[in-house]
């Protein structure tokens, strides 16, 4: 029981990394970005050709890789920025859908529809708990997730920056009519977003099943955690994203109910919608 | 009289079109070389899933990312029932795979009842994919032995086939066609827009959200079916999330509610990968085209088909407008339009109707948002056939009193009655459905339905078309055949309260319905609220900013101040309140 939620911590790490990059685009720049696994999926693939086709060195091409990643995000957040800049979160939303599809096709004429033979950066044990090993990755996913939301949390409470994107995403005409430029501001968000997933896309690829679908899929499980924070809350992002992974870790040990692993993410969405929608009985306020 | 005006073209025309489509479909499958037959039958199950959507996503405006997962599970009960040997025959496999489709559309549409939006699409998001892990791994029944499905009798040709499945698209395509145009599409439509509005037509939510996805899924679940009867083995990589993405990118820019796009879209589903496959390029790219279109689409806001009808009815006006100039000319000022209405400040009271039995009771009304107190202890009794002008500075709590009687605001205190009947408990729906109706400060109007479709859907009954026409003259209005889209916002309030006056309530509470009238349109409107009563047996509340048309409409008033009733009854008394004077023009500048 316990060895199944411990190894299924490092996926877990996972969700909690991309559900904070959603927490945060859905914050500060008021959308749920469909995309977000996807456009770090298609720069995970593009490191990996740059080194086993390109023959760059592991580090270089993960760079790029994360780059490419981080520049896809802001292309789509120019767009939205650019055309979408009054309307509401869900047509925000529903328009990264466009991209979710354009970039798993590309993907699949760029790479081939195979999964892609990733090089682990980080692998191997790091320590051993009550005959459980934990391995560096769980380490390094877990620990991205928390230094990501810890960073931000601060980002945004202490710094000027912070209280321009608060400013932004809450009152955004106000700000703007005060002198803040929005749209290099929301490009940004976007763009860092991108990189983070990306990096972690990189980093989990080698121990996940990574054909492009599957990673660009992860935005389920990266959905749901960042549904226990109600999209807004980063601290219990990250536990909803290590709930999760450690969940479907039990869950993948049962024999009998691992077909119930498949639906658990979707369950987890519909139970956390249905607690925290309980009260919003109508589509306006008044 | 037009072509289009004759009641026989009227009715008749949807069935024309499917005899004819009927003959097209046998042509083709005639005619067509055996491989583009094929390809035909793909196009055909497409389009029939792509009119799903366009119900879920074009009419009723949620987001449903699943399509082809329903779409799966009719393929599986259609080939889990052909691989048991059931009873019955393809047909009734089909059928039984729709009915399981609808279902589980109606359990994926349970949470729909409580999210909307994004959070929608993340639900059936999540269903796809969860979905799609769990087909590649049971796979579709009959799949591992090589059991394909058969093909119904007279119909296993690719050819004869074919002309199936178009029989399957044009009945599909019939009965969404006619669920469109009735209640059901109204309140699809009504729900996309608002659903408060769509409440206090006395349309349930629920209900109109759940239909909209049983129907949907049920769509999805026969063009699963069909593709399974198409290649015998249906495979899982047939009906994956990125398909059902794909499919939802299409139906949006293709605008799929309109049932010529969606047949279109699904012939460009088939047609694009063809194309390139021809020009040698890798089909991948069709999506790479469909995500390229859909940001645009969803960016703009706009769709082909949308643009395309927009276009053609620019067009018609233009033409009207034009033939109109021309019979005005010949007809110079032989108008037989509504008479000038004739409005005073003076009251146009009198006529006993202050007094008679009441319809609304309000005891005691008690509504609190955390420590405010927006109602204290309200209590208001509005007689029969009376009109009561509730008045009172912003915020005093007057729309938060048509909210709370109208059933919008739960858990308030003291007791409401309609003709001595408590209403507590009752949701808006039951209570509008009860002869309790309101009107929306808002605009609650949903801009999809006709004027027409629209009144027919707030009335809840059957009205001959002279009915509609004549209470659209009597406020006003623009003519029944008008599209509410291109109705000004003022004017749709008017069509809001003739909408709500062919209702027949026993109440009508018209929350500030002036507003965004002009000058002229206000006093016109005055002197028509007057006349409800006596004309059409409604007893009005009118909330109102406007004490000209207070003054010249509500015998009784009620004014209302931080949530309490300073001063009610007859109209003088009322006014000539000190306490009253006080509220509403200060101390000091009293007059």
């Amino acid at each position: 029981m316990i060895q199944g939620a411990l190894a299924g911590l490092a996926a877990g790490g996972l969700y909690a990394v991309l559900g904070v990059c959603l927490t945060l685009m859905s914050r500060l720049v008021r959308v749920v970005n469909f995309s977000q696994a996807a456009t770090g999926m298609f720069g995970a693939f593009c490191a990996v050709w740059l080194v086993t086709k390109a023959g760059l060195p592991i580090w270089a091409g993960s760079i790029i890789g994360v780059l490419i990643g981080g520049l896809l995000a802001a292309v789509i957040g120019w767009i939205a920025a650019t055309w979408l800049s009054e309307a509401d979160t869900t047509t925000r939303s529903a328009m990264t859908v466009g991209p979710l599809l354009l970039l798993i096709s590309l993907s699949f004429i760029l790479f081939g529809n195979k999964p892609q033979p990733f090089a682990p950066i980080i692998a191997g044990p790091a320590f051993t708990v009550g005959g459980v090993v934990i391995s560096q990755l769980t380490l390094a996913t877990v620990g991205l997730a928390i230094v990501v939301a810890v960073a931000v949390h601060f980002l945004l409470a202490r710094t000027k920056v912070g209280t321009r994107l608060r400013a932004l995403s809450e009152r955004p005409t106000t700000a703007e009519l005060l002198g803040i430029r929005s749209r290099p501001l929301q490009v940004a968000v976007w763009f860092v977003t991108g990189i983070i997933s990306a990096l972690v896309i990189i980093i989990v690829a080698p121990s996940q099943s990574n054909d492009a679908t599957s990673l660009s899929m992860l935005i389920v499980p990266a959905a749901a955690s960042a549904l226990l924070g109600g999209f807004r809350r980063l601290d219990l992002t990250v536990i909803g994203g290590i709930v999760l992974g450690m969940l479907s870790g039990v869950v993948a040990q049962i024999g009998q109910i691992s077909a119930v692993r498949n639906f658990l993410p979707f369950l987890f969405i519909v139970v956390l919608l249905l607690w925290s929608q309980r009260k919003e009985v109508w589509d306006a306020a008044r | 009289m037009p072509l289009a005006d004759n009641r026989w073209v009227r009715r008749g025309w949807p069935l024309a079109v499917a005899v004819v489509a009927l003959a097209v479909g046998y042509a083709l499958s005639v005619g067509l070389n055996g491989y583009f037959v094929f390809l035909a039958v793909s196009a055909v199950t497409a389009a029939i899933a792509i009119l799903g959507l366009g119900i879920v996503t074009g009419s009723a405006g949620m987001i449903a990312l699943c399509q082809l997962t329903f779409a799966a599970i009719g393929a599986w009960v259609t080939a889990g029932l052909n691989y048991v040997h059931a009873p019955g025959g393809f047909v009734v496999w089909l059928i039984a795979g729709t009915t399981a489709a609808g279902a589980a559309g109606v359990l994926v549409g349970l949470p729909a009842l409580r999210l909307r939006g994004v959070n929608l699409a993340v639900v059936t998001l999540g269903f796809a994919a969860a979905a799609d892990v769990t087909l590649v791994q049971i796979q579709f029944p009959g799949s591992a032995d090589g059991v394909g499905v058969d093909r119904p009798t007279g119909f296993e040709t690719d050819r004869s086939y074919f002309f199936f499945s178009v029989i399957v698209l044009i009945v599909c395509a019939l009965a969404v066609f006619f669920l469109q145009r009735g209640r059901i599409g109204s309140s699809w439509k009504s729900v996309a827009f608002s659903e408060r509005g769509t409440a206090a037509a006395g349309q349930s939510v629920q209900s109109a959200k759940l239909t909209a996805f049983a129907v949907s899924a049920a769509l999805g679940g026969v063009s699963g079916g069909l593709l399974a009867g198409q290649v015998g083995l249906p495979l899982a990589s047939s009906f994956s999330p990125l398909q059902s993405l794909a499919l939802y990118v299409l139906a949006v820019m293709s605008g799929a509610h309109l049932i010529d796009m969606a047949v279109f879209g699904g012939i460009l589903w088939i047609l694009v990968p063809e194309l390139l496959k021809r020009w040698g390029i890798p089909q991948d790219w069709g999506f790479v085209i469909f995500g390229v279109l859909g940001v645009q689409a969803l960016t703009s806001g706009t769709n082909l088909g949308q643009g395309i009808r927009n276009m053609i009815w620019k067009r018609q006006y233009r033409r009207r407008a034009a033939g109109r100039r021309v019979d005005a000319a010949a007809a110079v000022d032989g108008i037989d339009g509504v008479a000038d209405p004739v409005t005073t400040t003076t009251v146009a009271t009198s006529k006993g109707a202050t007094a008679g039995p009441a319809v609304l009771t309000v005891e005691g009304l008690t509504v609190q948002f955390g420590a405010l107190k927006a109602l204290d202890d309200v209590s208001v009794e509005v007689p029969a056939g009376s009109i009561m002008g509730l008045i009172g500075p912003n915020g005093a709590g007057k729309s938060t009193f048509v909210d709370a009687i109208s059933g919008f605001v739960r858990g308030h205190g003291g007791r409401v009655l309609l003709d001595g009947h408590d209403l507590a408990g009752l949701s808006p729906t039951r209570r509008a459905r009860l002869g309790l109706r309101r009107t929306f400060q808002q605009d609650r109007v949903p801009p999809a339905l006709t004027i027409d479709a629209y009144a027919r859907f707030v009335a809840r009954r059957r009205l001959d078309a002279e009915d509609v026409e004549s209470t659209l003259a009597f406020f006003g209005c623009p003519p029944a055949h008008a599209r509410l889209s291109s109705v000004d916002v003022g004017t749709r309030r008017l069509v809001e309260v003739a909408a709500n006056v062919l209702a027949r309530p026993r109440v009508l509470l018209l929350d500030e319905p002036a507003a965004g009238l002009s000058h002229e349109e206000h006093l016109a409107l005055a002197t028509r609220i007057r006349e409800l009563p006596e004309r059409f047996g409604i007893s009005v509340v009118i909330i109102e900013h406007d004490l000209d048309l207070v003054r010249s409409v509500c015998p009784r008033l009620t004014v209302l101040d931080f949530g309490r009733v300073l001063a009610s009854g007859p109209q003088e008394e009322v006014l000539d309140d000190p306490a009253v004077m006080k509220a509403y023009m200060g101390e000091t500048e009293m007059l």
